[in-house]
């Protein structure tokens, strides 16, 4: 690993006055940039440590729920207003890493973390994402993980989160900080497609820091479910995940909400799959057809063609999970 | 939650000023944001004087308790805990499997939470407690997890031990051992190849069973 | 209060504790990187990103000036390696190990191009990073399925015949079907490593991980061309290596060199990555079978090609083909084996080695032909049972395999399985039941034991031989405290150190039986001293201490070598196991879920009943993972790993991983050894991958012929 330059500055201020200079990378818990660093696909000059600012708390606001972006993944997972309003946060949470990386990584560095893709981590094979102009290793490789929607010639990555792919599914908000004040972003359009630029995996722009996430209120504590597909019953990142939401009453759904994880470069929000359930009694027939709709568009690209297959069964089982059908 | 107040960065005064630094300092709001690295390494670094002479000032002082000893270190920031255990401090209890947080051999407590070592850049550590292996036994009396893993055979080779022990103290105390199945979720973070884990969930059933303090 | 044990069926808790467990419960045990040497160095090896052909430059100046790199070593630079230089009396060998730094030719990517050497681990990490080659690239071919065409035998024809030839196909019922074993990496959870250090001009103390530290002395002392006492290997705490550190590799001659070249103790831990690269793994292996019986199940014939990969510069053979010789009664049996000489690496013995693949093959196509013949599997095993080697034509010195198949179907509940496939499902869980097999020769080698009794009780057993982890020297204790009369906590076994007596690697599941018998003979040859001093040949166990005291006798020693007799020229000597598994599938998902396993080891006596039970439960477990996730894939089109870590090549973690069912016939084998104890390490795994996949089948009718069995393809 490069030698680097470590920073703390003591508050949030601090923070933002140091972090848009170029070779500038935030730690946070570092369980995927240390990773990326002793690759040497990160190589930062400086590196600001933000661990002792006060971004932890989770705490009821006005509308919904807010989490601080250095509350660790442990924490989250296991907080009590979590398990009451949003356990879909709480079941995504645990689905991922390992109780000790969970112990380390943060919300924030969690939406942070860099795609899996071995062609990504591997400095000898080309990637766009990580030397832009090389060349995608995987559109042609061994992309039995890579994405299903939203790739490019450039690019067919998968975000590798399961906190996100439910926080997309909750109509999450991402509070950012930068120098000239807060802004907030729908967390379905923190994350980007590669189009041109893999390279850029969000909107954070430069001397941006995320401070947290709120997550409106809702009545899906009922019927939430994540469920992952995976090589391995744990510690696995997903083939295929799916975040779903439904809120019933009568047996008739009145609100759906379904996000998928490892078919794209960000959490993959399923609209048309949850407008075409409103309405419609929770059965396993409507859960199959809303599973057929979230798949247009879906291409495969040879080892990973199997996800065309495995996604709508894992939307479909998903569903049956959250209606109680299982 | 961490208090900050208990948070102090390494009290290190850099012995050079240089222009880059004051810029630094003007520019951040706060005087009290430090910068870590001694101006002297960078300065030589950027001028391009031989970085042999530079890497004497590539050091930082680190001040963490480990097994309740106060260690005073001095380390590049770039040193992963992992090592520092095992390469400066002779606590090599503490496993190298994979070096990228994947098998959870390296696995300590922080503050009393299991995390894994090799991921944790060791200057970020100051001012904390560590526990390794060495320092759950008291004396030459074993930690009751420690007696439970002889016991029940909950290791071969015993390279993966001391961190399947370190997670498996962590999962009772986290309340995370409820069941065999709950228990096997919770020790998934900690790979043994020699195929343990049944013999690991027995372990961690009887101390938990028994009620002991882990 | 003694607890009965049941050595059948001994849980976690049953029978002595290892003799180790302390050391390695409290992070005491050192193993080979954790020595304190003075003067230490770090060394990192840089491989090659090409996949064959030659360097033609290298820049190595920015890591020589990087702080704290003391040497850069290559091809340029490296000292000479005595043993690697050509003999000029001897014609030279097309084939051979690969000489580290020796020339510039790449024949495999990763391989190891130069070594940095640094005063601290970061900083020789660091250094590596900055070493930068040119090269001339040649065409690569690291697919075995687009070079098969280039299979050739290994040795004379690569065929053997038994019988007549393809007589499976006059057969009236005959399964013909290809399997794919993919290449599964060892990776031990301690990283390879060595300290290399040089006391003198010709003289070498290394601390080295090896399943056989006279081996790695041997090999050592003829490269570096010294004197073989001069080299002191030290392994006292091995890791786990399942095969991987069975051979001396160019890593370790690397760092060797490097101490040379600092003239400072080098250590050379490697990557999770050199893993994939440098230290073998189970071969990639294409096999065709095919097996005809009569309609009431009796096998007529068996044909069983296989092309195994092996590295451009050696051949690695294995036992893939054999197991159709001498599994099963069987007439007429031809095989066929053959090498692919890929740009990899050589491969090397993992755990079951060939026997596994090709006991995956065996075992799923007799479960399929089961199916045609509506044939329960345990039935049609015991209507062509073998009561003679079919190949020798030897009788075994013993065989229960027919017990073995009765206690594992009674635990796993086989009465529940039923024969149509996709018949239970319970909660969206397809459920299905699988067996398979798995044999392994037994053996016994020479070992040598010394065995001193001490004035204060203690006896002392030494010997050279490695324990990587299935408890040698409790097994080694058990023997000595019965033989003796003495309590195991009066006895003491030293080894991992070459100047301990001779001792075999630990491999081949041979140990306890090679090394136990030292033991034992050792402990004879003691008692009889004893009785020698006393005078009265009819103590059984005389009270040691106070007989040296009579005779004013510091402590008695003996070392004894013991070899086996004629015994192997009578009989056919064999271990044998049975698994049995209980498979959940999802039957949208395609995920398997492991949700029993009952397995069955015919070993022979069982010395030592919980570490026993440890290692048939370890074997099971390998043998979960072969079947459902472990792959070492290469991209062809660069001929580089690219899941060369432990996140994306998947082992069994414990969520994968249900309480397992160890059983033991345990009746010694009156022939072996005088333990009656057979090897166990092999056969806990051989077997396993075709009993998962055919409960697979039995559960959803999803057939999977290649390993691993992910959810893709069972979806699929």
């Amino acid at each position: 690993m490069k030698q680097f330059q470590y920073l703390r500055p003591a508050t949030q201020q601090a923070v933002l006055d140091v972090i848009n200079k170029p070779g500038t990378k935030i730690i946070a818990g570092g369980t995927n940039l240390v990773d990326l660093m002793k690759r040497g696909v990160a190589t930062p000059d400086k590196l600001v440590d933000i661990n002792h600012l006060p971004l932890k708390n989770i705490t009821i606001t006005k509308t919904g729920l807010h989490i601080g972006a250095l509350a660790l993944n442990s924490v989250v997972s296991e907080n009590d207003l979590v398990a009451k309003k949003q356990p879909l946060l709480a079941m995504a949470l645990k689905a991922g890493a390992s109780p000790q990386l969970r112990n380390m990584a943060t919300v924030g560095g969690n939406m942070m973390q860099r795609t899996r893709c071995g062609y990504f981590y591997d400095t000898t094979m080309p990637c766009n994402k990580r030397v832009p102009g090389s060349g995608c290793g995987a559109y042609e490789g061994v992309n039995r993980m890579h994405a299903i929607f939203g790739g490019s010639e450039q690019c067919i990555a998968v975000h590798p989160s399961d906190m996100c792919v439910s926080l997309a599914a909750l109509d999450a908000e991402v509070i950012i900080a930068g120098k000239k004040g807060e802004r907030r972003l729908p967390f379905t359009e923190f994350h980007r497609l590669p189009g041109d630029h893999p390279e850029m995996d969000n909107q954070l722009t430069a001397g941006e820091l995320i401070i947290g996430v709120e997550i409106p209120d809702n009545n899906f504590s009922k019927n939430s479910y994540y469920l992952k597909v995976r090589d391995r019953q744990s510690y696995a990142f997903a083939l295929v995940s799916v975040a779903a939401a439904l809120d019933i009453e009568n047996g008739i759904i009145q609100h759906a909400r379904l996000a998928m994880g490892g078919v794209a470069h960000k959490p993959w929000r399923l609209f048309d799959a949850e407008r075409s359930l409103i309405g419609k009694p929770a059965s396993e027939d409507n859960f199959k057809q809303a599973a057929q709709l979230a798949m247009q568009g879906a291409k495969g690209y040879g080892y990973n063609s199997f996800k065309l297959k495995l996604g709508p069964a894992t939307i479909a089982e998903a569903l049956k999970h959250a209606a109680g059908l299982v | 939650m961490e208090k900050e107040e208990s948070f102090h960065g390494p009290d290190i005064e850099p012995d050079v000023e240089d222009s880059s630094r004051r810029n630094f300092l003007k520019q951040s709001s706060l005087l009290t944001a430090v910068a870590l690295t001694p101006v002297t390494a960078l300065k030589a670094a950027e001028m391009r004087v031989d970085d042999k002479v530079a890497s004497v000032f590539e050091k930082l002082p680190l001040k963490m308790e480990v097994n309740g000893k106060q260690q005073n270190l001095s380390v590049e920031p770039r040193s992963t805990l992992l090592d520092i255990l095992r390469e400066q401090l002779d606590l090599t209890g503490t496993k190298k499997g994979c070096d990228h947080g994947q098998c959870g051999a390296c696995t300590v407590h922080v503050d009393g939470k299991r995390i894994n070592s090799c991921l944790t850049l060791g200057i970020m550590m100051n001012g904390k407690k560590i526990t390794t292996i060495e320092g759950l036994a008291k004396g030459d009396q074993l930690h009751p997890m420690q007696e439970a893993f002889i016991k029940h055979d909950g290791f071969q080779c015993g390279y993966c031990t001391p961190g399947q022990i370190m997670s498996a103290v962590a999962c009772i105390r986290e309340g995370h051992a409820g069941s065999e199945q709950e228990i096997r979720e919770y020790m998934s973070g900690n790979i043994c190849r020699c195929g343990a884990y049944p013999n690991i969930v027995n372990a961690i059933l009887e101390v938990k069973d028994g009620g002991q303090t882990v | 209060m003694e607890k009965v044990i049941n050595l059948n069926m001994p849980s976690s808790s049953d029978g002595m504790s290892r003799i180790d467990g302390r050391l390695k419960v409290t992070g005491a045990a050192k193993y080979s990187a954790e020595y304190t040497v003075e003067g230490l160095t770090y060394g990192v090896l840089v491989g090659s990103t090409i996949t064959n052909g030659t360097i033609t430059s290298m820049d190595t100046k920015a890591a020589e000036h990087a702080p704290g790199v003391l040497a850069v070593v290559t091809h340029l630079n490296a000292p000479k390696v005595p043993g690697f230089q050509p003999d000029p009396s001897k014609p030279a060998p097309k084939k051979g190990p690969l000489k580290i730094f020796d020339d510039n030719k790449i024949v495999y990517n990763g391989q190891p191009i130069a070594l940095v050497i640094a005063d601290t681990y970061e900083r020789a990490l660091y250094g590596a990073s900055l070493v930068k080659a040119q090269y001339n690239k040649e065409p690569h071919q690291t697919s075995l399925q687009e070079s098969i065409g280039k299979g050739y035998p290994p040795h004379g024809d690569g065929l053997y015949k038994r019988g007549t030839e393809d007589a499976w196909k006059l057969a009236p019922f005959k399964v013909e079907q290809e399997y794919i074993v993919s290449t599964n990496t060892h990776n031990p959870m301690e990283l390879h490593a060595i300290i290399a250090r040089w006391d003198a001009d010709d003289k070498l103390t290394v601390w080295d991980k090896t399943q056989g530290v006279k081996a790695t002395q041997n090999d050592v002392a003829r490269l570096f061309k010294i004197p073989v006492h001069n080299v002191q290997v030290n392994s006292k705490f091995v890791g786990g290596a399942f095969g991987s550190a069975l051979r001396t590799w160019p890593h370790e001659v690397a760092a060797i060199v490097g101490a040379k070249v600092v003239k400072r103790p080098v250590k050379l831990v490697l990557s999770r990555a050199d893993m994939f690269t440098s230290v073998g793994y189970r071969p990639y292996t294409w096999q065709k079978i095919a097996i005809g019986a009569t309609a009431d199940g009796k096998l007529t014939g068996i044909t069983h090609e296989a092309y195994g990969q092996t590295s451009a510069y050696e051949n690695f053979t294995e036992g893939t083909v054999r197991v159709s010789l001498n599994t099963y009664a069987c007439p007429n049996v031809n095989t066929k084996y053959n090498l692919v000489s890929l740009n990899v690496g050589t491969p090397t013995w993992m755990r079951g080695p060939g026997e596994a693949t090709g006991a995956f093959a065996l075992e799923s196509a007799l479960d399929e032909l089961s199916y045609d013949l509506k044939l329960d599997p345990i039935e049609l095993r015991l209507r062509n049972y073998a009561e003679v080697d079919p190949e020798s034509g030897k009788p075994y010195s013993s065989k229960f395999l027919n017990e073995a198949y009765q206690m594992g179907a009674d635990h796993i509940g086989w009465k529940e399985r039923k024969q149509e496939p996709g018949a239970v499902k319970k909660d969206g869980w397809f459920v299905g039941y699988g067996m398979g097999g798995g044999m392994f020769g037994a053996y016994r080698d020479g070992a040598t034991v010394k065995a001193t009794m001490m004035t204060d009780g203690r006896l002392i057993l030494q010997t050279a031989v490695s324990d990587i982890g299935p408890g040698t020297g409790t097994a080694m204790v058990l023997i000595a405290a019965e033989k003796m009369g003495i309590p195991a906590d009066k006895i003491t076994f030293e080894n991992g150190e070459s100047d301990l007596p001779d001792a075999p690697m630990q491999g081949g599941s041979g140990t306890t039986s090679s090394v136990g018998s030292a033991v034992h003979d050792a402990c004879a040859e003691l008692k009889q001293k004893f009785q020698k001093l006393i005078g009265n040949g009819d103590t059984d166990n005389p009270d040691y201490v106070q007989v040296l005291k009579q005779h004013n006798l510091p402590l008695l020693e003996v070392t004894t070598k013991s070899n086996g007799g004629d015994e192997r020229k009578n009989y056919s000597m064999n271990s044998w196991s049975v698994h049995f598994v209980r498979v959940l599938v999802n039957a949208a998902t395609g995920v398997v879920k492991i949700d029993k396993v009952a397995s069955v080891a015919d070993s022979g006596h069982i010395v030592s009943p919980k570490t026993a039970r440890s290692q048939v439960v370890g074997g099971a477990i390998g043998g979960i993972g072969m079947a459902l996730m472990e792959e070492s894939i290469i991209d062809h089109r660069y001929g580089r790993y690219i899941n060369n870590n432990f996140a994306d090549y998947h082992v069994p973690v414990n969520a994968d991983i249900p309480q397992i069912d160890a059983l033991f016939v345990n009746k010694p084998d009156p022939y072996i050894n005088p333990m009656g104890a057979k090897g166990m390490a092999e056969i806990a795994l051989i077997g396993m991958a075709a009993a998962v996949a055919n409960a697979v089948y039995n559960a959803s009718g999803k057939r999977v012929r290649e390993l691993p069995i992910t959810p893709d393809k069972v979806m699929a």
